[in-house]
This record gives structure tokens, C-alpha cells and sequence, in this order.
């Protein structure tokens, strides 16, 4: 039962993760800071999808990188490009519509259940 | 031991030769950055517990699918390894069979020969089935990893996207009047079998006896001679049967006008049958004489109950395939 629930809510969490790392992306920042930013925001991140995601981003034309080689340790930073703030905007604007309905869908189930 | 490099060595080395140094820079300023200032082996691996298994990592990191057939060829592959491989098993067995008789001297018993037959036939299938399936499964595989159309959506057997058009290239049949291929195959075997009965009766039907040397023949049920009088009759029948069943594999049901054929077909094998089975000569001298004895009873009664018996079994099962066919045809 809780098997079966906790891949049920990967599932839900897999396709808002692009969201979210997109948002945070509009100032760059590198793996591990990226990391603490939706840490911080309550947000729970399978690291190991993270990275790939990162690239497979950049791949796609939504960010792009650069190293950064003028502290101790060289980081790899990733910001939003044009295309991918165009993207980003777009899928912000869907994702609010779509929970809005969702929302409004499991509110009138909760009014169902309280008659 | 040092385990972040050995982590990065375990991620990169599966992944393409080009992305591998960025990739491992990358990885090990990240772990360097979860780990505290001051770090020991176990900060180190509560870091790389974090990042997960390297496998599913470097899965994640490349854009190869890490199965052989997806979902958008699965289908489609499956179809064709049904098609293809009781194809390839019958004329490799056709073949096999062929080939064993062009050497064949005919000093063997027959049932020896059936025996080995069936044996070389089991592991020619083997073979042909385990080449089909691996040259098939090569080929969808290569095809999964070149095809650059992204699209997860299952292909039709006409390597096209899913339009309601496919439909009507389908025929709607109810269960219940479907003929299988199953079906099919297995009559077109039954025809084989009787046939290579009736060319082969002298070696192949008759009294079998245990002996040292495997299986003795003792002695022929038929007098061959007298049988093979009627060949030409026999192979229009054996025509018939085949022609009968590729008309089945075609229509994939039964209607009316099949259920006719069918029935054409049975009273036409069941004359040949009767009137070659009261041939007073067709049964060999030396079996009626055995088996009267074993029964003993005279060699006129066992004649008559062969007769009797064997036309009643005949007329009986052609009665009720023909009363089949129409039931399916009607529904």
C-alpha cells in the first residue's frame, strides 16, 4: 500500500520538478545552490534526477552553462536562456491554470463528502 | 580507498567518452560541495547516498533507453515474432525432411525413421525459433536506438501513427466463429500426417513387436499395392483439405459458404474411405490372420468388424465436423 502510494507520488512530483528548477534559474547558479534554494523552499528533490535534468536542459536550449574557475573549487553555472524564459513563462502560466482546476475539482469532491 | 573517485569513475564510465570529463568535474565539485569543511568517511557517504545509486545516475545523465524495445516498437515486434516464427519452424522442419529423404536408402524400420525424424525435427525448431527471435529482437533494437522521432505513441503494423482509418482494415469477428491459426495449422499437420500415411503404409502401418533393436515391424496393416490403386482420388482429396484450409486461414471465420465446402469435403473423403475400405484385398493377408488370432475370432468377422467399425468412426466424425461448420456459420 505505501509502495504503491509513494511511486504514485513521484509520479505527481516528476513533472513539476523542470518547473520549479526552471524558476530558480532566472539568476545562475550552480548544482549545489540550486540544491538549498528549493530545499529551502520545502521543495524535495531527488538529487540524482537533478543533475541529468540539468543538462538535459541545457541540451534542449532552456539554460545554458558556464564554469566559474576563479574560486578554490570550479562550479558549473546554469542560467535560464531567452528560449527558456519564453518556455518558462508559458509553463508557469499552464501549471497555475491546471491546479487552479484541480483545486477547484477536489474542493467540490471535500463539499461532497462534508453534505 | 578514495570513495568519491570511485563513485565519479562508477557514474563515468558508463556514459559517451565526449561527456565524460565535464560530467565528472562537474560531479565532484557538487559532492565537495554538500560536504561540510572539516569531512570524514561517513560525511562522504551520507553525501553520496544522497546522489543514489551511480547506475541509475548515469542512466539518468545518458540518453540511451535502458530497455531493448520500448513501448513504440514493442507491439509491432511482437506481431511480427508471432508471424514469422511458426513460418520459419514449418519449412525448416518441410526442409529437414525433405533433405532426410533425398538420402534416405529405406533399409530403416519406419518408425525408427519417424522416431529420429521427430527428434532432428524438436531441435531444428529449437534452433530456427532461437535465430528468429534473436535476429528480430537485434534488428528492433537497433531500430529503438536510431529512430530520432521521439514520439512514445505505439506504431500500427504499417509503421505508421494510429489513425481511426486502421480500423477498417479490420474485419469484426465474434469469438465464437473465429477460425485460429492454431487451427489452421493444425489441419494442414493432420493432412501431412495421413497423407505420409498412405504413401508409406507398408512401412509405416501395421504390428509393432518390442525388440532388441527398438521396434520390430512384423507386419503390414495394407497390402500397398491395392491401396496406391487409388491415388489419384486421394490426392484430389489431400488437394481439397489444403485448399480448404488456406480458404480458412484467409476468411478467419466461418460463413455459409464454407460450411458448404466443408461439407463437399467430407462426403467426398468419406466415399473414397468407404469404397477403398470394402476393397475386399486392401487389408493384408498376414494382418487380418494376426489379429484374429489375437482375438480369436475367424478371419471374416474381424473383416467385418474392421469394415463396419471403421466406416461407422469415419461417417460419425464427418457428421459432426460438418454439423460444426454450419453451427459456426450461423451464429
Amino acid at each position: 500500500m505505501s509502495q504503491l502510494l509513494n511511486s504514485l507520488t513521484t509520479e505527481l512530483r516528476r513533472g513539476t520538478l523542470t518547473l520549479a528548477v526552471l524558476s530558480q534559474l532566472r539568476t545562475p547558479q550552480y548544482g549545489y545552490s540550486l540544491v538549498q534554494l528549493l530545499e529551502g523552499s520545502g521543495i524535495a528533490i531527488d538529487q540524482s534526477t537533478l543533475y541529468p535534468l540539468l543538462r538535459r536542459l541545457e541540451k534542449q536550449e532552456l539554460v545554458s552553462s558556464s564554469w566559474d574557475t576563479s574560486e578554490s573549487r570550479p562550479r558549473k553555472y546554469y542560467v535560464l536562456s531567452e528560449y527558456g524564459l519564453e518556455i518558462f513563462l508559458q509553463l508557469k502560466k499552464e501549471w497555475i491554470a491546471n491546479s487552479k482546476e484541480l483545486y477547484s475539482l477536489l474542493k467540490g469532491e471535500e463539499e461532497d463528502e462534508l453534505n | 580507498m578514495n570513495l568519491i573517485e570511485v563513485y565519479i569513475q562508477e557514474v563515468t564510465r558508463r556514459l559517451p567518452e565526449k561527456n565524460r570529463e565535464d560530467i565528472a568535474l562537474e560531479l565532484r565539485s557538487t559532492i565537495e560541495d554538500m560536504l561540510p569543511e572539516d569531512y570524514g568517511e561517513e560525511d562522504v557517504k551520507a553525501a553520496l547516498e544522497k546522489l543514489g545509486s551511480p547506475i541509475s545516475l548515469a542512466a539518468g545523465y545518458s540518453d540511451r533507453p535502458m530497455h531493448l524495445i520500448g513501448p513504440r516498437y514493442f507491439d509491432i515486434y511482437v506481431t511480427l515474432l508471432k508471424m514469422i516464427l511458426p513460418i520459419a519452424a514449418v519449412i525448416s522442419v518441410i526442409s529437414m525432411i525433405a533433405q532426410y529423404f533425398i538420402g534416405y536408402g529405406g533399409n530403416e524400420a519406419a518408425l525408427n525413421v519417424a522416431l529420429s525424424l521427430m527428434g532432428q525435427g524438436i531441435w531444428t525448431v529449437i534452433e530456427v525459433s532461437v535465430q528468429v527471435f534473436f535476429w528480430l529482437t537485434v534488428v528492433f533494437a537497433v531500430i529503438e536506438r536510431t529512430d530520432q522521432g521521439k514520439d512514445q505513441q505505439p506504431l500500427t503494423p504499417s509503421l505508421k501513427k494510429w489513425t481511426p482509418e486502421d480500423l477498417k482494415n479490420i474485419s469484426y469477428v465474434p469469438e465464437k466463429k473465429a477460425i485460429s491459426k492454431c487451427q489452421v495449422f493444425g489441419s494442414l499437420m493432420w493432412t501431412a500426417i495421413w497423407a505420409t500415411l498412405y504413401f508409406y503404409a507398408d512401412h509405416l502401418v501395421g504390428i509393432y513387436k518390442g525388440g532388441r533393436d527398438g521396434l520390430e515391424f512384423l507386419a503390414a496393416t495394407f497390402n500397398q499395392e491395392v491401396l496406391l490403386r487409388y491415388w489419384p482420388i486421394v490426392v484430389m482429396v489431400i488437394g481439397f483439405e489444403i485448399a480448404l484450409s488456406l480458404y480458412q486461414l484467409i476468411k478467419g471465420q466461418w460463413t455459409k459458404r464454407m460450411a458448404l465446402s466443408n461439407t463437399a469435403l467430407q462426403l467426398m473423403a468419406t466415399i473414397v474411405f468407404i469404397v477403398i475400405l470394402i476393397n475386399p484385398n486392401v487389408l493384408s493377408a498376414e494382418f487380418v490372420t494376426y489379429m484374429a488370432d489375437l482375438f480369436t475370432i475367424t478371419a471374416n468377422e474381424f473383416r467385418t468388424w474392421i469394415v463396419g467399425g471403421g466406416i461407422f468412426i469415419f461417417l460419425l466424425s464427418a457428421a459432426i465436423n460438418v454439423w460444426e461448420g454450419f453451427r459456426k456459420a450461423r451464429i
